[in-house]
């Protein structure tokens, strides 16, 4: 500990920026987007010279120019379950009594100790800290919030809020009060709040009745700065339709179901894939054998990065219909891998990934025609295709992360 | 005051059309609807009522009252086929609002091809036959067979002028294009090069020449797209250095441009539609002739141009490869440039003669609605993401929403077609076909 501090003391010799993250989830531990996303902006950052001290939950992560401090490092570990690690034997019943009685949706989403663990998290934290020299303190979600709030005090320097999902998406809008209430108290103590979309955004000025001004849209960005080449364009046998998420309420795949009933009818011939892992696995198994899909339809389970790349490079329409999603940071990996997209409406990626078909996540027999109109039409595919090198392009991680360093800048010579 | 002979005269053309927008079709439909259905008549409807409350109104009655007040005022026209369609399924009341203008005998009427197409690039038959129908029902409508002619979003090459002549037209409005003016004036009248189409082609024209004879030199006349897109384009822009634009100043742009004809070409709905009454659009509008007089700048229309300036010696206009006036690149890209506008525009007219075989006219007029240039337009994904005009233009979500529509629609009639034999043919009396 003492040798990490002195390290972290030498570093703050020249000018550049030195942030101070608070992350949540980081790989090779992560469920998510969000740890993806935080690797990029931690990658993006240091590219531009900035200088980074991230705090973790978990001490598995390692990333070269950064320095990462975990409870590890203080000799006491704490474990803090990852948000997804749900209890699956349990969902489908857990799921329809929230949906039908309303009870709190903290229990499924992460584990009834969560409360706690934030807490010793940020009392962890905040004290591991104390010896850095940051210029900004940055969160991501709520779960850093407080011992953002609490670092950002202490240090006397801004805080910036990262906002990649709120409590409302997570929840298809009955939030748990407790958590809201705590996101909103950290909102509000920020100086500034980076929003991961316009759509993000806008919930966040609707919602929570933060100012406008208040907030940056910062899109995700990727490392593929151009789409990898595919060769095979006609679907085989058995063209694909893929879907990969968690399998919860907010991603929406009870959707993709309805709509693969839809495809089924007039294309037998498809197959769908469902990749990830979630509390509703049971129940779609059980619905997928309702409607008759067992035979098209496959349950992939949790799927590693390079079984992802190999699905995304077979599908031939990747599918999104998510009920509320701040971003979606698999359409862009899905067109970095050449798949055309059907997106939800309801998605900030939207706004980025413009060479998709978008429909309202409930309009299960349009998110049906517009996948058949994709597979019928080759041209259609192409032009989709065609359009994703200029959207890759302009998303990169180096390029997010520079507009992120100039909110640090413009921060640091207001304080 | 100035005087009077160094002014150029301006000539006004203005553009109204509206297309048939498709409707939110299905796969599940195809194969089930009757022609014609492919068209969303409720969104067609509201947005003609909307445009027509907006400009075809108001400024068809500023025109009038300009006419009355100023009795050199001239104006020309071009109506598309599908816009007079429009009138009569939405819209009586607008076209009894240009036949007020018609009547003053001071506004002239152009033709073009009756479903605002693009067939001047695929087919010399069905573009022919397009040209015939606009100007027979023209001469209907308003007494007068058109004398000039103006190609779709005024796409034009050396070819289109050719074919123009043998059909029997005086002139032809082209885009005063810089790369083919080479620092020439565009107020002033051009003529095509002289050259020979094959003999097959000439017998295609002949067939349906609009004029007892050829012309002998048809003119061309040039759009000052620069004076044009300061009304059409800037007039509210306010970052612009030229706002606010008043009667006055633009007046004197005209006078000190020069030449024989400032040209002034747009969309009608400038007026009212793409710049709101709050802009002050019709103030300037009304504003106008009156600083015009004071400047000795007459109003003409295209045939008063070549009247007066047809007979001095004039320079070739030689437009080789194709020229129109949309986006900065003025050529055919924003109706040809991505797999989608291809693969569309290809397959509609692969079914032409399928089309003609069937003998069925709901058929074919279903099939022509499908070629408004329109169409191919909202497929444009070349400033797609910046969100710029093609996205305003639009009455879809984004291109690939609008190809799932046309495709949609272009299947089904493949499917009738193919479904279509003459058995069938005789058992529908009503020359709808059987389902």
């Amino acid at each position: 500990m003492l040798r990490l501090v002195a390290r972290v003391r030498e570093k703050q010799t020249d000018m550049s920026l030195h942030t101070l993250m608070f992350g949540w989830e980081y790989p090779p531990v992560h469920c998510g987007g969000l740890g993806v996303a935080c690797q990029g902006i931690v990658r993006g950052l240091l590219h531009h010279g900035a200088k980074v001290t991230l705090v973790l939950p978990h001490d598995e992560a390692s990333e070269e120019g950064a320095t990462i401090l975990s409870p590890g490092s203080l000799g006491g570990e704490i474990i803090i379950p990852v948000p997804t690690k749900l209890r699956p034997y349990d969902s489908w019943r857990a799921y329809a009594q929230r949906v039908t009685e309303g009870s709190e949706p903290v229990d499924q989403l992460y584990g009834e100790n969560l409360g706690e663990e934030v807490e010793r998290y940020t009392a962890v934290a905040t004290e591991l800290t104390k010896a850095v020299r940051p210029d900004v303190v940055h969160t991501h979600d709520w779960m850093t919030l407080e011992a953002g709030v609490r670092a950002s005090r202490h240090h006397r320097m801004p805080l910036v809020a990262h906002v990649h999902a709120t409590e409302l998406d997570r929840t298809e809008f009955r939030p748990n009060a407790w958590i809201m209430k705590r996101e909103l108290q950290g909102l509000m103590k920020a100086d500034h709040i980076i929003s991961v979309s316009g759509y993000t955004k806008n919930l966040l000025i609707r919602e929570y009745g933060i100012p406008a001004d208040k907030i940056t849209v910062i899109h995700n960005g990727t490392f593929a700065s151009e789409p990898l080449m595919r060769l095979d364009d006609d679907g085989g046998a058995h063209p694909l339709v893929l879907f990969l998420g968690r399998l919860t309420v907010q991603k929406g795949v009870t959707y993709f179901i309805r709509a693969a009933q839809s495809v089924h009818r007039l294309r037998p011939d498809v197959r769908f894939v469902v990749a990830g892992e979630g509390h509703l696995l049971s129940q779609l198994i059980q619905e997928t054998f309702e409607r008759g899909l067992s035979d098209c339809m496959i349950f992939a389970g949790r799927v590693t990065s390079e079984e992802a790349r190999k699905l995304y490079s077979r599908a031939d329409c990747f599918v999104m219909p998510s009920v509320s999603e701040p971003f979606g940071l698999v359409a862009l990996e899905a067109i970095t891998h050449g798949a055309p997209v059907v997106l939800s409406r309801q998605s900030g990626v939207a706004e980025v990934v413009h060479n998709a078909m978008l429909v309202d996540f409930w309009d299960t027999d349009k998110m049906a025609d517009c996948i058949l109109t994709v597979l019928r039409e080759k041209p259609l595919r192409s032009e989709m295709r065609s359009q994703s090198k200029r959207i890759l392009l302009n998303h990169t991680w180096y390029r997010q992360a520079g507009k992120i360093l100039s909110i640090y800048s413009g921060l640091s010579s207001n304080s | 005051m100035q005087n009077k002979h160094t002014s150029p005269s301006v000539c006004f053309y203005f553009q109204v059309h509206q297309p048939y927008r498709l409707k939110d079709l299905r796969i599940t439909d195809i194969g089930q609807m009757k022609p014609g259905e492919y068209f969303d008549q409720e969104k067609n409807r509201a947005i003609f009522r909307k445009v027509a409350e907006k400009c075809y109104f108001p400024t068809n009655k500023l025109l009038l009252e300009l006419i009355e007040q100023y009795p050199d005022f001239r104006v020309a026209f071009s109506l598309s086929g599908v816009f007079i369609d429009q009138c009569h399924d939405f819209g009586p009341d607008v076209l009894e609002s240009f036949k007020a203008l018609a009547a003053t005998g001071k506004v002239e009427f152009l033709a073009e091809t009756y479903y605002h197409s693009l067939s001047a690039l695929f087919s010399r038959e069905e573009f022919c036959q397009q040209v015939e129908r606009h100007v027979d029902m023209i001469e209907e409508l308003f007494g007068v067979r058109p004398r000039i002619f103006r190609n779709t979003e005024l796409v034009y090459s050396n070819e289109i002028a050719e074919v123009a002549r043998l059909l029997g037209f005086r002139g032809i409005l082209a885009e005063g294009a810089d790369h083919l003016l080479s620092g020439r004036s565009p107020n002033v009248l051009y003529h095509p090069p002289s050259f020979e189409l094959p003999r097959e082609w000439q017998q295609t024209i002949a067939h349906h020449r609009i004029h007892s004879s050829t012309t002998r030199t048809i003119r061309t006349l040039l759009k000052n797209y620069r004076l044009s897109d300061d009304i059409a384009f800037r007039f509210s822009n306010k970052t612009w250095s030229g706002y606010p634009l008043t009667a006055d100043t633009f007046a004197e742009w005209v006078r000190s441009s020069g030449g024989q004809s400032v040209n002034l070409f747009m969309d009608y709905e400038t007026f009212g539609e793409h710049q709101w009454a709050d802009t002050g659009i019709f103030e300037f509008l009304r504003a106008l002739p009156a600083e015009f007089l004071k400047r000795g700048i007459a109003l003409l229309t295209p045939s008063q141009v070549i009247t007066r300036f047809g007979r001095k010696p004039c320079d070739v206009f030689d437009a080789h490869a194709i020229v129109s006036w949309a986006d900065i690149e003025r050529d055919l890209s924003a109706w040809r440039s991505n797999h989608l506008q291809e693969a569309a525009l290809t397959g509609l007219y692969a079914l032409e003669h399928a089309v003609r075989e069937s003998e069925d006219p709901a058929l074919l007029d279903t099939w022509r609605k499908l070629q408004t240039s329109d169409h191919f337009y909202y497929l444009s994904t070349k400033y797609w993401s910046d969100g710029d005009v093609h996205k305003y233009f639009s009455p879809y979500d984004s291109p690939y929403e609008a190809y799932r529509r046309f495709s949609h629609a272009l299947e089904d009639l493949r499917l009738v077609l193919e479904r279509f034999t003459p058995a069938s043919r005789c058992k529908t009396e009503d020359g709808r076909r059987k389902k």
